[in-house]
């Protein structure tokens, strides 16, 4: 097993609620406005 | 009356010309060069390669555009630079040669007053024997590419489902490779077109890169703040990798390919091989290969340009090692290093060295990526340097030039997983500043504006991206309110 195939072994694994979370529409529309004000707070802070 | 030329009408050049036309009066032409008739999305360009789009979906021509903003469009190529104009004609112009059907092969020198060097890259193909479409594997660089990979794809799921197992390759070509995000991005698409075809337990799929360690991206990668934590994104990629049976195979340059077989260095010297059923690898960008002269005819290429064909522009290109690499190397105005009147954005411009830690095996094969310059920083590229033009026409040459470093700007970047309006996923990630500054922070970049995600929220915004920037590019209604 080569080192990037041990790394990978070793990775940490999403839990059953995290996997549940990411494809489950109402906490993923939270998420979708949520990320959206970040990434626009984010554009909004840049030097131009 | 002031002409503006931009050369190439990408993410860069595109937003560029557009915001000139806004801005300047119709007393001042703006001019587009580009060899391509037509405008597009290359993030998209992945969903094409697993075939869930179409080449009509991710282009649109770029003429009636044009026409209607008032821009004067030539479809042709930027060949040689002239920016002290020449012996007979003392004005600063750019030779091109058609591409427009109508008038192939015919070369034209357009006069300028400012011009705007947004090329973008040259797909250098050729610096690996048997990588690319003409040869022995697919891309998704462009969208006539990805329609091709989509097939190629499609038949090796047609082979597993009748039970014959596949191997398939995706990541980079060359060893010094930029653009990890679409590697990354295209080969979990195929991981979950594999699965919706039921035929994921017969493919070996391998990630092939030049990355020291997964997530690095090219940008020497994040740290994320989680659950109260700092982690890396080694850690985050890594375990995406695991969750879904993703081999990698780190630190590698691709130094041939032939029908079936992958033959590639890794940084510890060793050569190995990697067959394949299917690979699809990017090749190593250049820039557009333009040639430069001065008012005397002389060659002057090597001063405007860099080795890699990249315009030298405001950064600081002393060769240093990467302990004493800086933030400030970076540029902030993009004015060409000789030329005032001339700027360099988006891919186009020469970077003063790449953001991860650079790497070189015991034999001296240079393994570590090129510096990303992604469609948001190089959108900002463009409108920063327009608005520098509309300031210098309107208010004089000696107005300040408006600044948009790298090391000043965040980026967002949504790498689709897999597409479903109900069942897809994808990381956002986004990071600030995109040139980490160690001098501003312990971790190089904000923990607050550095954070990734996966989930069905990311799919939905790289699908809202997709309509907003081709209706942004379309120049509709308010079209400039729209972020870069």
């Amino acid at each position: 097993m080569d080192n990037a195939e041990a790394s990978i072994a070793s990775a940490p694994l999403p839990t059953p609620g995290t996997l549940r979370r990411r494809n489950n529409i109402i906490f993923q529309l939270w998420r979708f406005i949520a990320l959206n004000v970040r990434m626009a707070s984010m554009i909004l802070k840049g030097d131009h | 009356m002031a002409r503006v030329v931009v050369l190439g009408a990408g993410i860069s050049g595109h937003t560029a010309a557009l915001h000139l036309r806004r801005l300047l009066g119709k007393e001042h032409e703006v001019v587009v060069v580009s060899p391509n008739s037509k405008w597009n999305w290359i993030p998209s360009n992945i969903w094409v390669g697993v075939g869930k789009m179409s080449t009509e979906q991710v282009t649109f021509p770029l003429a009636p555009i044009y026409k209607r903003k008032g821009i004067v469009f030539h479809q042709a190529l930027g060949i040689e630079l002239h920016p002290e104009g020449s012996s007979e004609n003392p004005h600063p112009y750019v030779s091109v040669r058609y591409t427009d059907p109508s008038r192939e092969g015919q070369v034209a020198d357009l006069e300028y007053d400012y011009l705007i060097n947004a090329t973008g890259p040259k797909l250098n193909f050729a610096a690996t024997p048997g990588l690319g479409p003409d040869a022995n594997t697919v891309s998704v660089c462009t969208a006539g590419h990805a329609v091709e990979a989509s097939k190629a794809l499609s038949a090796v799921i047609e082979k597993m489902k009748k039970g014959e197992r596949q191997s398939l390759v995706v990541g980079v070509g060359h060893g010094t490779c930029t653009c990890e995000g679409a590697a990354f991005e295209y080969t979990f698409n195929v991981e979950h077109e594999l699965r919706a075809a039921g035929v994921r337990d017969m493919a070996d799929l391998t990630y092939l890169t030049n990355e020291y360690e997964l997530g690095d991206f090219g940008v020497g990668g994040m740290t994320f703040s989680q659950g109260g934590l700092e982690t890396s994104s080694k850690l985050w990629t890594e375990s995406l990798f695991r969750e879904r049976g993703v081999k990698a195979i780190l630190q590698s340059h691709v130094e041939k390919i032939e029908p079936g077989e992958i033959f590639y260095e890794q940084l510890d010297g060793s050569k190995n091989k990697l067959a394949f059923d299917f690979a699809m690898l990017l090749p190593p960008f250049r820039g557009a290969d333009m040639k430069a002269f001065n008012q005397a005819g002389e060659d002057v290429t090597a001063d405007v340009f860099a080795p890699n064909g990249f315009m030298r522009v405001d950064a600081d290109y002393t060769a240093k090692p990467y302990d004493e690499w800086r933030a400030a190397d970076w540029p902030h105005t993009y004015e060409s290093a000789h030329y005032p009147n001339v700027f360099g954005v988006g891919i186009a411009f020469a970077p003063p060295h790449p953001i991860s830690r650079p790497r070189t095996s015991p034999n001296g094969t240079v393994i570590s990526p090129a510096p990303p310059r992604t469609g948001m920083p190089s959108g900002v590229m463009g409108k920063t340097v327009a608005m520098t033009i509309v300031s210098r026409i309107k208010l004089g040459t000696s107005s300040a030039p408006h600044r948009a470093s790298m090391a000043d700007m965040g980026a967002s970047c949504v790498a689709s997983a897999g597409t479903g309006l109900l069942h897809g996923s994808a990381a956002a990630m986004t990071m600030y500043p995109i040139v980490p500054d160690y001098e501003k922070y312990p971790t190089g970049r904000s923990q607050k504006d550095t954070f990734g995600e996966i989930g069905l929220a990311g799919h939905w915004i790289k699908f809202m991206l997709h309509f907003l920037f081709i209706y942004k590019a379309k120049a509709r209604p308010f079209w400039h309110l729209i972020p870069e």
